[in-house]
């Protein structure tokens, strides 16, 4: 079953009153339970590619479509929403609320859910502990490393049990050792929680992971391969 | 439960900011409570010496006295008012009174003023002339003494145990005149009402004045004030149409009416503090937002909603406005708690406030409602001056957010 579904995507950015042909008719589809990787050199298009199907991106022409439902119909509440409770978000700069706690960036899209306060606490020590980070719950984020940081990330992403978690170049700030443990992490996620992973990123360790890997070059597709194909 | 503490925190981010614009609330919510605790001592300054020194809670004339003060319009027989007064449990005090407009000459001078005839025992129940003279000392009840104050005293060049002659129109139109002893000066807190009162017995100023048992009116004092309203509704219904009953609230319509205004321009200066504030939180706020533009695109690319994001962004205003309205509030009570024993001394001031009836030194009144509403209002205030930075951080698109940097 298509997750997402991507129908000729265009997208023209204005840069200083240029036209910047960002991507060029895209069409690809993920399937739930995908470990997959857009992949492609500085400026091929790939983080605008996660971002249309992030639903943070309107499309210049073309259609995508999340869980058969076109995304372009949907309203900016809508919008927000279909991110809270479908998708889940893995930044290259962890992004977590610098006042809140380790355990409180996790709880916090839980709270947007309003799920309970007790329900939030319980669930999120719960994945702490599963991911070996319960030691990080009352350290907020500058208290932690980078390598720490980004294990709350991907633990928040995945709290609430998204169907996809979109992942921007999440290595990118990490050494390969500390990348490779998250690369893991994600991995054990895919396959326990059958959680849809999209990754960009142009980190050889994500590409190997990648159990499908699209290639981006110039805002087009250059090549779709699957792991082992 | 999170957003509060999400908010709580966000303030905190920037401690010199936010203590900058907490102390700036304080001292507007202080300053507030002040100027307020200080107009309302002064009113009830103004208002309790009006009573005090002459006023009473209520005053029985026959009717047209109070428009017209001529003997003619004196009370002919006192004996139903003072029977009705007697019948009502909330009286406590009442005095009779011969009033009237004259002449007081001393040796070298002559001064315009109202003459008042009292039962000094009675008057002393009801006002504080006995206690406000300065020298020499109150009427005895003995015929012929008089009580005039200090300042008029100046006027006509006299002082204790000289002669005075007081004159003024008789019932039957001619003039009475009279010899007096200066026994006492007094000095009340109003200079108007010392150049003109002057206080002689009772039976003195009816021979002079020609009237037999007439008198001008009966004062009265309430056992409690708030009961002013029963006794004049009761004396109404026992007297018949040819008095007039009068009540504080009719003797002194202006002062009252100063009293609600004065209450009304502190909206004004509320307002005009309010306006000073706001700027400074909007800007303080404003940079708040700009600064975490790159976390709110974060928080929106999660799924955060705008209807979220306002929340608490009034949220962290209103926890600022709490945390200096909280203190100011405290502060003001303190201030207005300490001065309002100790009082304020305005002894360079104390001529021009004698005009109006106050004393040198104000004692401050709190009044706990009207600094709940300061806080109120410096509390709405500041989820207004939120407002346009909450509304600049939902126009915030996620995406350029993220980019932010």
């Amino acid at each position: 079953m298509d997750i997402i579904r991507t129908e000729n995507l265009e997208k023209i950015y204005q840069d200083n009153g240029v036209p910047v042909h960002a991507l060029h008719a895209v069409s690809m589809n993920v399937q739930k339970g995908e470990f997959t990787v857009i992949a492609g050199p500085s400026g091929s298009g790939k983080t605008t590619l996660l971002n249309l199907v992030g639903a943070l991106h309107v499309p210049t022409t073309g259609k995508v479509y999340f869980e058969g439902e076109d995304v372009g119909t949907k309203s900016k509440r809508q919008l927000a929403s279909l991110r809270l409770h479908k998708m889940g978000f893995v930044f290259q700069a962890y992004n977590l609320i610098p006042v809140l706690s380790a355990l409180e960036n996790i709880e916090f899209t839980m709270m947007l859910l309003q799920i309970s306060e007790r329900e939030r606490k319980e669930r999120a020590f719960a994945l702490m502990e599963e991911l070996g980070i319960a030691e990080l719950a009352g350290k907020r984020p500058n208290k932690m490393s980078g390598g720490q940081q980004q294990r709350v990330a991907v633990a928040r992403a995945i709290v609430t049990n998204p169907s996809l978690v979109l992942a921007d170049e999440p290595t990118a700030n990490l050494d390969s050792a500390t990348g490779g443990a998250l690369l893991d992490l994600m991995e054990q996620m895919n396959r326990e929680k059958n959680i849809t992973f999209v990754f960009s990123s142009h980190d050889p360790q994500v590409i190997q992971r990648g159990r499908r890997l699209v290639l981006l070059r110039d805002g087009r597709i250059e090549r779709e391969s699957h792991a082992g194909s | 439960m999170m957003l509060l503490r999400l908010a709580w925190r966000n303030i905190w981010r920037n401690k010199r900011r936010s203590l900058i614009i907490i102390t700036s609330i304080v001292v507007g919510v202080v300053a507030m409570s002040f100027v307020e605790g200080l107009s309302r001592g002064f009113l009830k300054q103004m208002f309790e010496n009006q009573l005090g020194a002459y006023t009473s809670h209520l005053q029985i004339h026959h009717r047209g006295f109070n428009d017209n003060k001529i003997v003619q319009n004196f009370i002919a027989g006192s004996g139903p008012v003072t029977t009705a007064l007697e019948q009502n449990p909330n009286v406590r005090y009442l005095s009779k009174r011969v009033i009237a407009f004259g002449i007081l000459s001393s040796a070298s001078n002559s001064a315009g003023v109202s003459i008042v005839g009292i039962s000094p025992t009675d008057e002393a129940n009801i006002t504080t002339i006995d206690e406000s003279v300065l020298e020499g000392r109150y009427l005895s009840g003995q015929k012929h003494e008089i009580v005039i104050s200090k300042r008029l005293a100046e006027t006509l060049g006299a002082g204790l145990g000289d002669r005075v002659v007081a004159m003024a129109s008789t019932l039957d139109g001619k003039v009475g005149s009279e010899v007096f002893r200066i026994v006492g000066l007094y000095q009340s807190a109003s200079s108007a009402f010392d150049r003109m009162h002057i206080y002689v017995p009772l039976q003195n100023a009816q021979e002079m004045l020609r009237v037999g048992e007439r008198i001008a009116e009966v004062a009265v004092v309430a056992r409690s004030i708030d009961s002013v309203g029963a006794i004049k509704a009761d004396l109404m219904k026992r007297l018949d149409a040819s008095y007039e009953v009068l009540s504080y609230q009719d003797l002194l319509p202006s002062l009252l009416m100063q009293m609600e205004m004065a209450g009304q321009l502190m909206w004004v200066f509320y307002l005009i503090i309010g306006l000073a504030m706001i700027f400074g939180i909007i800007n303080t706020m404003l940079m708040s937002v700009f600064e975490r533009i790159h976390e709110f695109g974060v928080l929106k690319a999660v799924g955060m909603k705008n209807g979220i994001l306002v929340r608490m962004i009034l949220l962290e205003a209103f926890l600022l406005g709490s945390v200096g309205a909280l203190i100011g509030g405290g502060g003001g009570i303190l201030i207005n708690l300490q001065l309002s024993s100790s009082g304020i001394n305005f002894a360079a001031f104390s001529e021009g406030l004698a005009t109006y009836g106050a004393g040198a030194v104000i004692y401050p009144v709190i009044s706990y409602p009207s600094i709940a509403t300061g806080m109120a209002v410096i509390l709405l205030i500041c989820i207004l001056a939120a407002m346009y930075p909450a509304y600049r951080a939902v126009r915030l698109e996620p995406i350029n957010a993220i980019r932010y940097v």
